[in-house]
């Protein structure tokens, strides 16, 4: 008989007298394992997702956005660039009206494109178009909100019912509903329609690069070749991602932490799980040892009864984690226009397939490969509790009167049980107190997100109204009954002047503009003067701005202007890329930038009396819109996703202390017995469970609380400095929450693992 | 050492332990052997009564029987007036921490609590009767083991855990004090202290199972154990 037979002929016996331990072990590998793959599947699928999205449209590195013009005059103009591979010019049609099956909306986005072979998106579904007939595509996530399948007939105003050929992502923008839908046409299609254009109007161009490295020169030599070109701004493919982080970024990142988080969590109770377990197994080792059993069979043996627990647990947990969020990412990406990962996640999956199953093999075979090199009579003796040097020279100093009888209560004796393994009462607490921590950071995570969401103060807006009126009405706006302020609000585009694929987002007004917004000041001061500008975070840190440094930005016009950066604030707009800078530096070298009239309502004022008042002075309003309020299907998805890990993580945390209080008692069967043979019944046994519990669940819940107030709030919190300030810090209702979590998860514990307990003969208890 | 039980089960008065018809088999089918077949025995108040048997005879199994660890399958025990055969898992616990009393031969004491607080855990369960920590503390004085009652088991030497085993068996003052062999894991000095200490226990019945005839010479009546029944001896002398 070979060695590896003998090995899996014993481990099967093995795992069929341990049935009961082997299931309990598997539930724990596959919790792991689930917990695994959900962080693989959300971490995988986000980060990699716009360099998928990008690959798959073959996304220009540079998009050109300006006023009509026409196409063979922008053509010449690109044909001038250096390094150019091969661009492609398309007109942008907004506010156009859509019907589909008794719906209709008038703000959708058309875009009309020549043919050629890349053209910044990916058809995902069906065929792209051809030049021929009355077909559209339509961007995935719109169709899928819309319920549009392939072939079927779409309206578009003006063109009249177009049959839906194919379904797109676009990586260059974010998809509906967090931008309105967007559909695309042919020219050539259009053109059998209304007639040959000669020349006709372009507002886009995509360019490609022979080599990316040289952005900044073309983009020079771009600024350089734009005169003529009115509203021109210009996004590169580094900046089509920023433009997806305003939407997503924070959300993104958070996820991803949570992942890396939830990755954490599941290693410590893997090592745990593993380490326990050979623990256990010390004395049957060394009784194979005695009789003549070689190291490396022994080894084997664990390895192999390892196995057969861990690799069908571990299949079972990565799939129940891929299918629990899944779903949730897929719908997520497809709201940042992103395809899903697919087949590539098989090899990440299994990455995490093979941690899984393979770390609590190996975590069986390591600690058997080290305990069978030791003497064979320490092994024997291995299945009693490890005294330490210390405790075993400890003299306790004998009490008066009762003779040294402490009131020793059967709880303190389930947490003396308990604390008898120092390592895996370390290891169990941290497992438990990283998911406890998890679990308070989710529940900060909501309240801010509630927050953020119902409340746009949280994000420094403090205007309710806004109107595109011309910049001269606002005084007559600001006189209305029941408005505290109104100003003109300029929001125009500029480009770093040293950095000129950084974009920035300016923001000006004429007057103090914390009036209307007050985005979180994080460092320096307010501008005062008409030479300073407060910078966001991510600006500054993009660019290595801080109070005091210069921030020079190069307009549209052609001008440049310079000015101090006299603080840094946090805004969740534009990705924290944003500059407040006051109105009469901005005029002067942008004359005609975008503008609206913001308004701020006095408290309890009849908004709809101010609303109609604006309209009757000709400054119809529309209601402030903040960022998350547009992501609303974002937060709703992010919910979903943290719902799934949330529960994953409950569960982790059910079966560690099950399987804390089941190896108490199973390495401890003798004492229970002989607690037993004194009188003790199931209530007395659930009482010494329940101090093995709370041994684990204190400083569990001490361990949470501190990780979240100061670890994982702190880190996550700077993650998203760069859109708003989110204290991200556990309420007492949460800690209470999470507390009462873990009582009742130890509850659940106790009483599953003492009905089990008492079940057991006493007698074969005592004979353990 | 006297006990409060000796009080209620005086002269006058039933046994304080009736077993009748004890059968116990062990294996199935054709490996099927009994253990015991039909054994009965009945210990006053006041009475030491010792087993002996070789290894494998049933004793130990005769023992968990009348302590209530494990069900014949046929005959009855009643201890201290109350029936423990055919009672649920919720009764015998109460009754064996009422009534019965354990020494086994490893000691059994549990690592993590010092003597004393060995001593004092069958004081702490649901339903012990009051007074616990006084009688724990006069228990201890009396076997004179104060001076080492704060120690850890593994700092007593084997006689003094035993001592402290035995004062945990009598700390709710039981009726009925089954030892298993209490002299197996003791020297012959430290084992002589135990079986005088188990025959200066008054008030209370004593059954001891061992396979070592000087166990034999402490005990009023003595029987052996020989194919699942039981015999008597002459008490006094080895078998």
């Amino acid at each position: 008989m070979t060695a590896f037979r003998a090995a899996m002929i014993e481990a099967r016996h093995g795992l069929r007298a341990r049935r009961r331990r082997a299931v309990l072990s598997a539930v724990g590998i596959a919790l792991a394992a689930a917990m695994l793959s959900a962080a693989v599947v959300v971490s995988y699928g986000l980060g990699t997702g716009f360099d998928r999205a990008a690959n798959a449209a073959s996304l220009p590195d540079i998009i050109v956005r300006f006023n009509n013009k026409s196409a063979s005059d922008v053509a010449r103009r690109i044909r001038a660039l250096p390094d150019l591979a091969r661009f492609q010019l398309r007109l942008e049609l907004t506010n156009v009206g859509i019907g589909f099956e008794g719906r209709s909306r008038d703000d959708a986005v058309a875009e009309v494109i020549d043919p050629g072979p890349r053209r910044g998106y990916a058809v995902v579904a069906g065929h792209d178009l051809s030049d021929r007939g009355s077909q559209v595509l339509i961007e995935k996530a719109f169709a899928d909100a819309w319920g549009i399948h392939l072939g079927d007939s779409f309206y578009v105003q003006g063109l009249g019912p177009q049959r839906v050929v194919g379904f797109v992502e676009a990586p260059d923008n974010v998809g509906y509903p967090l931008a309105k839908p967007r559909f695309y046409v042919s020219r050539p299609a259009i053109e059998a329609r209304f007639g040959h254009e000669p020349n006709p109007q372009v507002n886009l161009a995509e360019i490609w690069l022979r080599n990316p490295a040289y952005l900044n020169e073309v983009l020079v030599q771009a600024r350089a070749t734009s005169f003529g070109l009115n509203s021109i701004s210009y996004a590169t493919r580094s900046g089509v991602r920023v433009l997806l982080d305003q939407a997503a970024g924070i959300v993104i990142d958070l996820l991803v932490a949570l992942s890396l988080i939830a990755l954490v969590t599941a290693g410590v109770m893997l090592a745990a799980s593993a380490r326990a377990e050979v623990q256990r197994r010390l004395s049957a080792i060394g009784v194979r040892r005695a009789v003549g059993t070689s190291r490396a069979q022994v080894t084997l043996t664990q390895a192999i009864e390892g196995l057969l627990v861990a690799v069908p647990a571990a299949t079972v947990g990565v799939l129940a984690g891929v299918l629990a969020t899944y779903g949730p990412s897929s719908s997520l990406l497809e709201l940042l226009n992103e395809p899903a990962p697919g087949a590539a996640l098989v090899l990440p999956l299994l990455g995490a397939w093979v941690l899984g199953a393979g770390v609590p093999a190996m975590g069986a075979a390591w600690p058997a490969w080290r305990a069978g090199g030791g003497p064979v009579v320490a092994l024997l003796r291995g299945g009693d509790v490890a005294r330490t040097g210390r405790g075993r020279g400890r003299r306790r100093r004998p009490s008066r009167g009762g003779g040294g009888a402490r009131r020793a209560g059967l709880t303190v004796l389930g947490m003396r049980l308990v604390g008898a393994r120092r390592a895996r009462l370390a290891a169990t607490a941290l497992t438990l107190g990283l998911s406890a921590g998890f679990v308070l950071l989710i529940l900060a995570l909501a309240s801010e997100l509630s927050t953020l969401e119902t409340d746009p103060g949280a994000l420094g807006e403090r205007y309710a109204l806004a109107s595109y009126a011309a910049p001269s009405l606002a005084p007559r706006v600001a006189r209305i009954a029941g408005v505290e302020a109104a100003a003109p609000r300029y929001d125009v585009q500029a480009a770093d002047s040293y950095e000129l694929d950084e974009t920035v987002d300016v923001i000006a007004y004429p007057g103090n503009h914390t009036v209307f917004e007050a985005p979180p000041l994080v460092a320096g001061r307010r501008l005062r003067g008409s030479h300073q500008a407060e910078v966001g975070e991510g600006l500054a840190e993009a660019l290595g701005l801080a109070p005091g440094s210069t921030l020079a930005l190069d307009f549209s016009s052609g001008n440049e202007l310079r000015l101090r950066v006299s603080g840094v604030v946090s805004s969740l707009d534009h990705d924290g890329r944003v500059a407040y800078i006051p109105a009469s530096a901005l005029l002067p070298v942008d004359p005609n930038p975008s503008s609206e009239i913001v308004v701020v309502v006095k408290p309890n004022a009849n908004v709809a009396r101010i609303e109609a008042e604006m309209t009757r002075v000709g400054a119809p309003p529309v209601r402030a819109n903040t960022a998350t309020s547009r992501g609303v299907p974002l937060v709703n998805v992010l919910r979903e996703i943290l719902r799934a890990v949330a529960i994953v993580d409950g569960l982790v945390c059910l079966y560690a202390l099950i399987q804390a209080c089941a190896l108490t008692v199973q390495e401890r069967r003798r004492t229970v017995a002989v607690i037993r043979a004194c009188g003790a019944g199931a209530t007395a046994v659930g009482r010494l469970l329940v101090g093995a519990a709370l041994a684990l669940v204190i400083p569990a819940a001490a361990i949470g609380i501190v990780l979240e107030r100061f670890v994982f709030g702190p880190a996550l919190s700077h993650l998203a400095e760069n859109y708003a300030t989110l204290p991200l810090v556990a309420t007492g209702l949460d800690v209470l929450l999470v507390v009462a979590g873990l009582l009742l998860a130890a509850g659940v514990a106790v009483a599953w693992v003492s009905r089990q307990a008492v079940r057991e003969s006493v007698v074969s208890g005592l004979a353990a | 050492m006297s006990g409060e039980g000796a009080a209620r089960y005086g002269e006058g008065v039933p046994p304080v332990l009736v077993a009748s018809g004890l059968t116990k088999a062990v294996g199935a089918g054709r490996a099927a052997r009994r253990l015991l077949d039909g054994v009965s025995l009945s210990v006053d108040a006041d009475e030491v009564v010792a087993v002996l048997g070789r290894s494998g005879s049933g004793k130990s199994t005769l023992l968990n029987l009348l302590g209530g660890l494990d069900s014949p399958e046929e005959g009855t025990i009643v201890v201290a007036g109350e029936q423990l055969t055919g009672r649920g898992a919720r009764r015998l616990p109460r009754i064996r921490l009422r009534h019965i009393g354990f020494v086994f031969q490893q000691f059994q004491l549990i690592e993590e609590l010092s003597g004393a607080e060995n001593v004092l855990l069958p004081t702490r369960l649901p339903g012990a009767p009051s007074g616990g920590a006084r009688r724990a503390a006069r228990l201890i004085d009396e076997l004179g083991l104060r001076s080492v009652a704060a120690h850890l088991p593994h700092e007593l030497s084997g006689g003094e855990q035993q001592r402290f085993a035995i004062a945990r068996a009598l700390v709710n003052d039981p009726e009925l004090l089954l030892a298993d062999e209490p002299t197996g894991s003791l020297d012959a000095d430290n084992g002589a202290g135990v079986l005088e200490l188990l025959r200066a226990l008054s008030g209370r019945a004593v059954v001891i199972v061992t396979h070592e005839p000087d166990a034999a010479a402490i005990a009023d009546r003595v029987f052996n154990l020989v194919d699942g029944q039981l015999f008597a001896a002459v008490p006094g002398r080895a078998p």
